[in-house]
């Protein structure tokens, strides 16, 4: 080896210094950029460059001029419904799949399938059947003589947020399927036979074996699971456009909305300062409890 | 231990249930590609139909309106993994091997940056690539996608590297290898699965991003996905076409999974559940 010689101590740090670097260079812009001209009045319609100084007016506009509320709660609704449907779901999937039936292979290998496609393409998939006249869910929605409303499941503003939620329930099952069945072949044999040796039966097996051994598992995905259904934008871009009305919008979408439709450069600024405090938030609450006694 | 014919019965209903659920919307969009604009809205739905490829002709052959998005996408997808690849490896390396009290922090962090919405990053780049008149080029998409492939492929390949146990890394340094000889002829070779693994899946989630050129590309760099959206903004949406693109969209990830079989847990929680 060369002859300057790093104490080790430090080594391992130059070698991650440039990913840091990288990232962090990306993602301080962004924030800086929008704390600035958060306090800027600016809309790209109006003018290229910012105007003058509001203090907190963005902010107050972020409440007054869109419907961040209606966005936080539809955001709050799809993911803790959709995060707790796609985990029971999937959990009785990844059941079904443990019996290890013939043909067990090619069934997983199949129920991937959803995960594995671009959201916005699923987001195709769920508008084209979701068709008024002629779509599939629409026409069997409508044979077995479900009330389905005159415009539209995606019209109508009962029914739009939880179409929404379907597609994704539809793409994402299947990732909980397939992970917690990993976890649960990690359970060991003697274990079980244990357990039926002592006659318990099976809800109390369920509930005293099998969901414990999945637990640290089951605690990463519905981490991962949320935090992307809290990120909902592809879906609701295809799906509904956040409508009818506020029915359906995310939070992802109003930003989106404020910022690249509205070109309100400096509401959309605030905006995602109020996002990144509540998504720093949420995230640190959940990986500090995730990855209590993990082994790095 | 046998199970009883009815129990062994209502498994095989519910797996058949299930794969039906899953598989069909797949199935039916496929269709959509070959139907005929006339049977694509029939009513109710045709289940038998005339097959014809003229949606693919039309989009990919001729005139082959979105021949040039699968290249854009290629390159993006390309790009953004290879580009990744020296930054992510050499810290994924570090921080399987070397004792550093910053690791959980950084690993936590790292996760954080997999886990923030991208549309955060969106309008700051559309302005600030606009006037660096770097908007619409494949380099802007390509940057901005290294915000998700350098955390996803740190947090994997460590855990590929992880797997490479370090004694054999140590007899190497006894009998003579320096650390960099150890880590060039050892481990490398040893995780190269790994690497080739971490790299399909940083391909996928760049391949599928939507988020990134829906504001940073142009007509001539506009990626698959944005050429579904297209189809849609303009007057009579014509879904064939659109299931054409999608369909052509769909075909590498689905492959990608199939081929990584056993590492599709371990990919899709980012490393942090084995499989």
């Amino acid at each position: 080896m060369g002859s300057r010689k790093i104490p080790r101590k430090f080594m391992p740090y130059l070698w991650v210094l440039p990913s840091i670097i990288v990232l962090a260079g990306l993602i301080v812009y962004p924030l800086f950029f929008s704390l600035t001209n958060s306090f800027r009045l600016w809309n790209l319609a109006t003018s290229p460059n910012p105007l003058g100084f509001v203090g907190l007016g963005n902010y107050r506009q972020v409440f007054q001029t869109t419907p961040f509320t209606d966005a936080l709660r539809n955001t709050l609704l799809l993911a803790f419904i959709g995060t707790f449907i796609e985990f029971w779901f999937g959990v009785g999937i990844a059941l079904l799949l443990n019996s290890h039936v013939k043909g067990n292979a090619l069934v997983r290998a199949l129920l991937i399938m959803p995960t594995t496609i671009a959201p916005i393409v699923a987001g195709f998939l769920f508008r084209y059947m979701y068709y008024e006249r002629g779509g599939l869910i629409t026409w069997l929605l409508t044979t077995v003589h479900f009330p389905v409303p005159i415009q539209g499941l995606l019209g109508s503003a009962t029914t739009a947020l939880a179409s929404v939620a379907l597609a994704d329930i539809w793409q994402w099952t299947p990732f909980f399927a397939i992970v917690l069945y990993a976890g649960l072949l990690s359970i060991p044999e003697d274990v079980i036979e244990a357990a039926i040796v002592d006659g318990a039966s099976g809800v109390r097996m369920f509930i005293w074996i099998t969901l414990p051994s999945i637990s640290r598992t089951a605690i990463i995905v519905i981490m991962i699971r949320f935090m992307q259904l809290f990120n909902m934008f592809d879906l609701v871009l295809v799906l509904t456009r956040g409508g009818p009305g506020t029915a359906s919008r995310t939070l992802s979408f109003n930003l989106y909305q404020a910022g690249l439709v509205d070109y309100n450069i400096g509401v959309a600024a605030a905006m995602t300062w109020l996002i990144v405090i509540i998504v720093t938030i949420l995230i640190n609450a959940y990986a500090r409890v995730a990855f209590r006694n993990w082994e790095w | 231990m046998r199970r009883p014919v009815y129990q062994s019965l209502l498994i095989y209903v519910g797996l058949v249930a299930v794969t039906l659920f899953f598989i069909g919307p797949i199935y039916w969009f496929w269709a959509l590609s070959l139907r005929s604009p006339t049977s694509a809205f029939a009513q109710p739905p045709e289940f038998f139909f005339q097959p014809t490829l003229a949606a693919f002709k039309y989009t990919f052959v001729d005139p082959g309106v979105n021949a040039t998005q699968l290249k854009s996408s290629l390159i993006v997808g390309l790009g953004g993994t290879l580009l990744n690849l020296p930054f992510s490896m050499t810290a994924a390396y570090a921080l399987s091997r070397f004792r550093m009290r910053a690791k959980a922090g950084l690993m936590m962090w790292y996760i954080s940056l997999l886990m923030a919405p991208p549309i955060v990053f969106l309008i700051p780049y559309f302005i600030l690539m606009s006037r660096l008149k770097l908007r619409g080029t494949y380099a802007s998409m390509i940057i901005l996608s290294l915000t998700i492939t350098i955390p996803l492929s740190i947090w994997l390949l460590k855990s590929f590297f992880d797997d490479v146990p370090v004694d054999i890394e140590e007899a190497a340094q006894v009998d003579g290898a320096s650390f960099l000889q150890a880590m060039r002829h050892i481990t490398l070779p040893l995780s190269l699965p790994g690497i080739i693994v971490t790299s399909m899946f940083a391909f996928v989630f760049t391949w599928n991003n939507t988020v990134f050129p829906l504001v940073l590309s142009n007509q001539r760099t506009s990626t698959l996905p944005i050429g579904t959206l297209n189809y849609f903004a303009t007057t009579g949406v014509t879904w064939n076409y659109i299931a054409a693109t999608a369909v052509v969209t769909m075909i590498p990830p689905m492959i990608v999974f199939l081929v990584l079989g056993r590492y599709i847990v371990r990919g899709l929680t980012f490393g942090a559940v084995k499989g």
